[in-house]
């Protein structure tokens, strides 16, 4: 029999009770892998085409290109997906309330009011929503992955990363941050100075994605150290 | 002088019915058409437009955006007159209110196609979100639609009392001291209307400039440059279906008033270049090689700047600007024509490019939606050209104002009873 974990398959109360969800991504320990982006797309039933998660590259236009002019070169990745903002443009320009922030400060979406204006996508300022332009396409079919709480979303909805809602509300970890194979991701309540996220943030050097729209988000990235270090932010 | 105007209005539909004939069948074929496409789409899901996750918005926002300036515009230029005492524009004026109303709507009905979840529009009005821009914009233009619908109706309600019209909607009282209080309650009107016309393009200028997702857009000066194209081409099209509507005899007004509507012109097409100017500048100065506003100059979208900068503005100021030009109606109608143009490229440039790069801009970039055979799924810049389906529903849309329109010149009483 295999060993349980809090947070994984053991309910943490911790995550229950949270008050500012939040997470942290190392870029010491990312490699780029994106399989965070496939188990969010295989808990999520997320439709062929759209991404909740997405693992960008800096570098050069396609992906896993390497930074810089041999044999000086670096790779580095940023895992982005939504920010779940403190101060959430989304929600703001919302006509029908259908985007809203929660109490646990996730930014969820309630897909029976979406009407399909999209005014969300162009007010966010990450491009992390993504549009049903059609159908959802599941491949495989929904029924054979894990389908969970989520609901199913109809053709012209918005829909993005809900930090995993349902587990959370169980006391379950994103699966983002279940599947990480190097243990990249963490995630936890950004109000409770003990949780692992807050430790992180007060020992390690981190940053924002535009820091000054002031949107204020929730997901940090840790600055990366080391040889290969790339001077900025990744 | 009176027996042969009567005359030529008895004469004209007459002389034009076969073409008139045509015309409105073939308005509601297009219409029938659009609404078709529209079935398809909904239907279909948004994957029949050229729109994707990395280009938002297109044709149907470029064209409620235009529509609501073609209308403010109207509404400013027909207001403004009576407020300022402008007698001259008084055999246009109901004209102007006529156009100002149908575009009114027709920029409402525009928004429709683009709703991916239409089934449940009715969310705007059960779960409104009142720091939303687009619920001002939604509340705005509804008050605007009542506020011109009862403006034209004041203007009108008199002589369609005469004419026997049900649209009196029991107006009875025809005299000259009914005439005159309503003379008055327009005036009242107008000084409404004109503050409401200013900002129901301030307001959709807010549903872009407030975002500061979006550094092109995000930016003071969209009020003032979104009222500087409505009053270009609201002005333009007035100008155009005043010439246009004069042939068929059911208003009319000497060469004059053309050249004064032209020169009017002329100087809003010099505010809006200098608008344009600010607006550039203010992006280009600072040397930040990502900002927006050098797509302008280089890249695939500088041949539509420009567009809107030589057609749009240059030459029909130049044609405007000559005195002598602008006496003949031939001149002013074809610079209204340019100018028309030219709000139209601007506002797409702007929807475009505004929308045109993922704003994180690192590789891949921005999931497409849909998976693409060729090529990356990802994008961090946008390529977008409407799809045939875009423009036969916008076309469809338009069909139905200009029917609107058609049966409005027909059927009303346009002429101010002097």
């Amino acid at each position: 029999m295999s060993p349980s974990f809090v947070g994984v398959d053991v309910p943490d109360p911790k995550l229950q009770k949270a008050t500012r969800l939040g997470m942290v991504v190392d870029q010491n320990r990312c490699i780029g892998c994106w399989s965070c982006a496939v188990g969010c797309k295989e808990q999520q039933n997320v439709g062929i085409g759209l991404y909740w998660l997405r693992v960008l590259t800096v570098g050069g236009p396609f992906m896993d290109t390497p930074a810089g002019t041999f044999p000086d070169v670096t790779m580095s990745y940023q895992s982005t997906n939504c920010f779940h903002c403190d101060n959430p443009p989304c929600v703001k320009a919302c006509p029908t309330q259908a985007t809203y922030k929660m109490p646990n400060g996730i930014v969820n979406v309630n897909y029976e009011r979406c009407i399909g204006c999209r005014y969300c996508m162009v007010a966010c300022p990450y491009d992390n929503r993504v549009f049903n332009w059609r159908k959802p396409v599941q491949e495989p079919p929904a029924s054979v992955t894990v389908v969970g709480e989520t609901p199913a979303r109809p053709k012209g909805v918005v829909e993005k990363c809900t930090f995993c809602v349902q587990r959370v509300t169980d006391g379950l970890l994103p699966r983002c941050v279940v599947v990480c194979p190097t243990g990249a991701r963490t995630f936890g309540d950004l109000d409770d100075p003990t949780s692992e996220v807050s430790v992180l943030l007060r020992d390690r050097p981190s940053y924002v994605v535009f820091p000054e729209r002031g949107t204020r988000p929730s997901l940090h990235y840790l600055i990366r150290t080391g040889p290969n270090a790339v001077g900025g932010a990744l | 002088m009176s027996a042969v105007s009567t005359e030529s209005v008895a004469a004209a539909p007459a002389r034009g019915s076969r073409g008139l004939t045509f015309w409105i069948v073939a308005l509601v074929a297009l219409i029938l058409l659009g609404f078709g496409v529209w079935i398809y789409q909904v239907a279909r899901g948004l994957q029949v437009t050229n729109m994707r996750d990395n280009v938002i918005w297109g044709l149907y926002i470029i064209s409620f955006m235009f529509f609501v300036g073609l209308s403010a515009g109207g509404l400013i230029v027909a207001s403004a007159g009576r407020l300022f005492g402008v007698e001259r524009f008084a055999p246009i004026v109901r004209l102007a209110i006529v156009e100002a109303t149908i575009t009114i709507a027709t920029a409402a009905l525009l928004i429709i196609p683009d709703l991916g979840h239409v089934q449940h529009f009715y969310n705007l009005f059960i779960h409104a979100h009142w720091l939303s821009p687009m619920i001002w914009d939604l509340t705005v233009i509804l008050i605007y639609l009542v506020l011109s619908l009862l403006y034209l109706w004041l203007y009108m309600r008199r002589d369609l009392a005469a004419q026997g019209s049900w649209l009196a909607l029991g107006t009875k009282d025809t005299g000259e001291a009914g005439r005159d209080r309503d003379h008055h309650l327009t005036y009242i009107l107008a000084w409404i209307a004109l503050p409401a016309a200013v900002l129901v393009h301030s307001i959709t200028a807010w549903i872009f400039g407030l975002q500061i997702s979006r550094g092109f857009w995000y930016s003071s000066i969209m009020p003032p440059l979104f009222v500087s194209s409505a009053l270009v081409s609201g002005l333009a099209l007035v100008t155009i279906i005043a010439f246009v509507v004069r042939r068929s005899g059911r208003i009319s007004f000497g060469d004059e008033l053309g050249s004064f509507l032209g020169g009017l012109l002329a100087v809003f097409l010099a505010v809006e270049a200098f608008l344009v100017l600010c607006e550039v500048l203010a992006g280009y100065y600072p040397g930040i090689p990502t900002d927006a506003v050098h797509q302008l100059f280089t890249g695939r979208y500088a041949p539509g700047f420009a567009v809107e900068i030589v057609v749009g503005l240059v030459i029909p100021f130049v044609l405007l600007a000559v005195a002598a030009w602008r006496r003949r109606p031939q001149i002013v109608v074809l610079a209204s024509v340019l100018a028309l143009i030219g709000i139209f490229v601007h506002r797409a440039n702007l929807i475009v490019i505004g929308l045109g790069k993922d704003p994180i801009a690192l590789a891949p970039g921005t999931p497409l939606g849909i998976p693409q055979a060729n090529g990356s799924s990802f994008a961090t810049s946008s390529v977008y050209f409407p799809s045939i389906w875009e423009f036969l529903i916008v076309a469809g849309i338009i069909a139905l104002s200009a029917l609107v329109f058609t049966l409005a010149i027909r059927y009303l009483p346009l002429k101010e009873k002097s």
